[in-house]
Parts: structure tokens; C-alpha cells; sequence
């Protein structure tokens, strides 16, 4: 029992330990650090509840989430250049990211049906794949094909889309509408409404017929087969669920940040969401919202001090900078050895279990012989 | 009778959806105004700059404006109201007025002339498009067969 919680628990434990050890090292001041960790939660949060239906449907992290932040990098695009300001920007960006992500989810969730048990790897893949043509739309259809007006966001041969698209006229527009102050941190209420509001979605959605379904699913196929619900369906509805609100948090993410890194940001942000869920003591086939918030803090905290340590330690921030990085993946490659390995130790013990009980029945009917 | 039910639910929820864009794309346009107080020659008169404007959008200053001066502020949506001091002459007492302004919707940079505004002249006269032309550089990206770098971010700046 012990052993299973420290098991469970090793992954916060240790990032716990290395927040502890830094944080002292980098010298910022409580309130600054306080400040970045709230602005951070207001900014990740929702894309990293995004991943929890796919694990819930027993398809593991949902590398495939970029496709959906992709979708929501193509609204704002297509918002900025109509010049759609503010929260009706917002709104609209995400109105236009929804049949996108939709129907890349669809795709996604019926390649995936064709490679049960492989569902990470080939969302992965399939997140570089999507990611070819969505820069082939964005860097030669944009401009050319798709009308694109202002020449701030288009490169200046005429098409495609430069590096960095500005969202200045956006930046923190959500955060501020409604926002506090206490105690020097601010805190963007009407942000953490909204991430509140899917939060209890969520909860809401795991009693439903739907989300029964799913944890059906995602406990046992075979089973869930037999029980008479359409297993394939409900694994892409799951993966449908998570593409659009992961265009949906994409777009809270970037009016955060006031610019779209247009070639790069999705493919940061998966490895990112997924390395903080993790972090935060979720596992491939189990998270929870609490999972969510706990890592993007630890997760986050460590973004901040890393550097600053770092700097200390060495005498140069860019190793605390690799640090950081080599961090992310790192705790993503040990949740994934770990997964295989316990997954590998339960069938092992079932086929000694088997074993055990056939040899059982055979020495029971010689005996009777 | 059920599938038919569900279609028109379906149908309304996309109306709705499509409504809400309508919406959207109607308030939350942007738009920079310009303004400019610089005398201006029309229809052979003549209409002088002032000594001073001082503008203001909801309460805040945005722009304080001397002979041949250029200022400018952001607006969302179609309704543009501001309140302007003017100071006519050195030592003159300054006078307030507000001013409500329909924005053309196809334009993105609009440009006003105070002076020909505050004289009651007509849109045609005080309200102009002004485009921000981009000066193209010239880079490895404009010209024609060479690719764009989209390797050149490896480790994040911030997340």
C-alpha cells in the first residue's frame, strides 16, 4: 500500500524536491514567483484538462492535441488578419477552430481505432504528419489560395504567413475583463472561471451515459464490446473532445502570451501539456483534474527557477534553460518505461496465474484418475 | 420523426453558431483611428489647425495634438465616441466637445481631420483611409524558391 503510493506519488515527490532545492538558489521574490505561477495556471490549465478524456477512454496521452492547437493558431491567424480585436476575436477564433478540429479529430481518432494498443506513438506521428500540411496551408496557401490581406502577418513574397503573427490587440484581453489584485498577484478570475466551468464539465461528463462509456472503454474493449456499446465511436468522440478543446485552450494560451509563433508553438505546446499532467502524478492510463493543477505548478515552477538555479550553479542560464527541456522529456520517457513495465509485470503475473491454475486442474485429474 | 427532430435541432444550434460570428465580426472589428489637426483646403475654404486638441476615449487622454500634429487611438466595433478640447489660439480658453463617429467597416487605418470635423463638414471631407504600408525587406524569405527557416526555434523562450 506504502509502496504504491510512493510509486505513484514519486514523480510530484521528485519535482517537489527539485522546486525545494532551487527555488531558494534563484532568489526571486515569493511574490514574483506567486504572480508567474497564477499567470501560468490562467494560461496552460485548459489545454492540460484537454488530455483527460482520451486517457478516461483508455487511449493514453493525446500527443494528437496539436492538431487541435494547430486549428486554433489558424483561427487567430485568419481573426488577426480580418482584424477582429478583443473577446469577439476570441470567439470567433475558436468558432472557426471547432469544424477544424473536428474534423481533424475524426481523422485522427479513426487512424488511432486501426492501431489499438499503439495510440501515443501514432498520434505522435500523426501530429508531424498534420503538422506538414498545416505548413503547407499556412506558408503556400495562405496568401495564395486562402485571402490574406495585411501585409503585417504575410511574408513579403505575397503568400504564406510569417514566423511570428501578433496578437497585441488581443493580449490578455480574457485575463483582464475580469481580473484582481491581492496581495501584488494578480489574478485573472474571468480565466479561471472558464477553466472552472470545464473542470465541472468534466466531472459532469464522466457520470453521463457517454463518459461511462468511455471509462468502460477504456478499462476493457473486449468487454465494453459485449456490453453492446460501438467502442470505435466512442474512442473517436473522445479524441473528437480533446482536438477541440485542445483549439479552444490554444487560443486562451496565445491571448496570453500576445503573439503566435506560427511553425513551432503546437508542436512545444504537446510536449508540454503532456510533460505537466505527468508531472503533476498522472500516469498513461490515469489522470484526474487534480493531476492538472498540481503539475502545471510544479511543472511551471520549475520553468521559472530552472534558469535563474541554473545561472547560479554554473555561472550560465542556458544550462538551466536544457535543463528544463531535457526535464520535460525525460519525465515523459519514464511515465511511458513505466506504463510498458507494469503493463508488461500484469500480464506476466496473469499468464503465471493461468499457468498456475492449469496446472492445478491437471494434477487435480490425475489425482481423481 | 426523431431523426427528423435532431436535424432541426442540429440545423438551429449551427444557425446560432453562425449568428454568433455574424455577431462577432460586426462588434469586435478593429479599427486605429488617426487624427489629424492640420488645416485643410476644401471646396476652396480654408480650415485652420488649432493651437491645441487635446483628445480623450472613455476618460483617457490619448492624444494631445499642436499644429500639424498626428495622433491615434484603437476602437472595436462601428461606434467611435471621443471628447475633444480644443484651445483655438495661444492663451484662448480651451472648449470641450464630444463626438460620436460612425466607422466604415472596410476600413482599418481612418483617418480624421479635426478641424474639418469640428466645422460640421461632411464625412467625405474629414474622413480619409489611411493604409500602413509594410516596407518590404528584402530577405532570404522574399525571394522565390528559397524556403522559410521553421527549425530556427528549438528550445522554447517561454510556455
Amino acid at each position: 500500500m506504502k509502496n504504491s503510493f510512493l510509486a505513484k506519488a514519486s514523480v510530484p515527490l521528485m519535482f517537489i524536491l527539485i522546486c525545494a532545492f532551487c527555488i531558494p538558489i534563484a532568489g526571486l521574490s515569493p511574490s514574483y514567483l506567486a504572480n508567474e505561477i497564477v499567470t501560468r495556471m490562467g494560461r496552460n490549465s485548459f489545454l492540460i484538462l484537454s488530455l483527460l478524456i482520451p486517457i478516461m477512454a483508455g487511449m493514453g496521452l493525446n500527443f494528437g492535441m496539436t492538431l487541435g492547437a494547430m486549428a486554433g493558431e489558424i483561427g487567430l491567424i485568419l481573426v488577426s488578419d480580418w482584424q477582429i480585436v478583443g473577446i469577439p476575436g476570441m470567439v470567433l477564433a475558436a468558432i472557426i477552430s471547432i469544424p477544424i478540429s473536428v474534423l481533424l479529430g475524426v481523422f485522427c481518432g479513426k487512424i488511432l481505432n486501426q492501431a489499438k494498443g499503439r495510440e501515443m506513438i501514432t498520434s505522435y506521428i500523426m501530429s508531424f504528419f498534420i503538422n506538414g500540411i498545416y505548413q503547407l496551408v499556412v506558408l503556400y496557401l495562405m496568401g495564395s489560395v486562402i485571402p490574406i490581406k495585411h501585409s503585417s502577418i504575410k511574408l513579403p513574397r505575397g503568400y504564406g504567413i510569417r514566423n511570428t503573427v501578433s496578437l497585441l490587440r488581443m493580449r490578455q484581453h480574457l485575463d483582464n475583463l475580469i481580473a484582481i489584485k491581492a496581495g501584488g498577484i494578480k489574478i485573472p478570475v474571468l480565466t479561471f472561471i472558464i477553466i472552472g466551468v470545464l473542470c465541472v464539465f468534466i466531472i459532469w461528463f464522466r457520470k453521463t451515459k457517454l463518459g461511462q462509456d468511455m471509462r468502460a472503454v477504456g478499462q476493457d474493449m473486449e468487454v465494453a464490446r459485449d456490453a453492446g456499446i460501438n467502442v470505435e465511436r466512442t474512442r473517436i468522440i473522445s479524441i473528437v473532445m480533446s482536438t477541440v478543446l485542445a483549439g479552444i485552450g490554444m487560443i486562451i494560451y496565445l491571448q496570453n502570451m500576445g503573439n503566435i509563433a506560427t511553425y513551432s508553438s503546437h508542436s512545444q505546446i504537446g510536449m508540454f501539456c503532456i510533460a505537466a499532467l505527468l508531472v503533476g502524478g498522472a500516469s498513461v492510463d490515469r489522470a484526474s483534474i487534480g493531476n492538472v493543477f498540481l503539475g502545471v505548478i510544479l511543472f511551471h515552477t520549475m520553468f521559472i527557477v530552472a534558469p535563474r538555479a541554473g545561472a547560479y550553479i554554473t555561472g550560465d542560464s542556458m544550462i538551466g534553460e536544457y535543463f528544463r527541456v531535457f526535464v520535460s522529456y525525460a519525465v515523459i520517457t519514464v511515465a511511458l518505461v513505466m506504463y510498458e513495465t507494469s503493463k508488461r509485470k500484469a500480464k506476466s503475473a496473469a499468464g503465471e496465474q493461468l499457468a498456475r491454475a492449469q496446472e492445478e486442474e491437471e494434477n487435480a485429474g490425475k489425482e481423481q484418475a | 420523426m426523431k431523426e427528423k427532430r435532431k436535424l432541426i435541432f442540429r440545423a438551429g444550434a449551427l444557425l446560432i453558431v453562425l449568428l454568433i460570428a455574424a455577431a462577432m465580426m460586426v462588434i469586435g472589428r478593429g479599427h486605429t483611428v488617426y487624427f489629424d489637426n492640420k488645416t485643410l483646403e476644401y471646396e476652396g475654404q480654408s480650415y485652420e489647425a488649432y493651437h491645441r486638441v487635446d483628445v480623450y476615449v472613455k476618460g483617457e487622454r490619448v492624444a494631445r495634438l499642436g499644429k500639424r500634429d498626428r495622433g491615434m487611438a484603437e476602437a472595436m466595433g462601428q461606434k467611435f465616441s471621443m471628447t475633444l478640447t480644443v484651445t483655438e489660439e495661444k492663451g484662448a480658453e480651451p472648449e470641450s466637445y464630444d463626438v460620436s463617429l460612425t466607422l466604415p467597416y472596410n476600413m482599418d487605418g481612418i483617418l480624421i481631420n479635426v478641424p474639418a470635423l469640428l466645422n460640421g463638414l461632411t464625412a467625405d471631407a474629414y474622413l480619409s483611409e489611411l493604409e500602413i504600408v509594410v516596407p518590404e525587406e528584402e530577405t532570404e524569405e522574399s525571394q522565390e524558391g528559397e524556403g522559410v527557416d521553421l527549425m530556427e526555434e528549438v528550445a522554447p523562450a517561454d510556455i
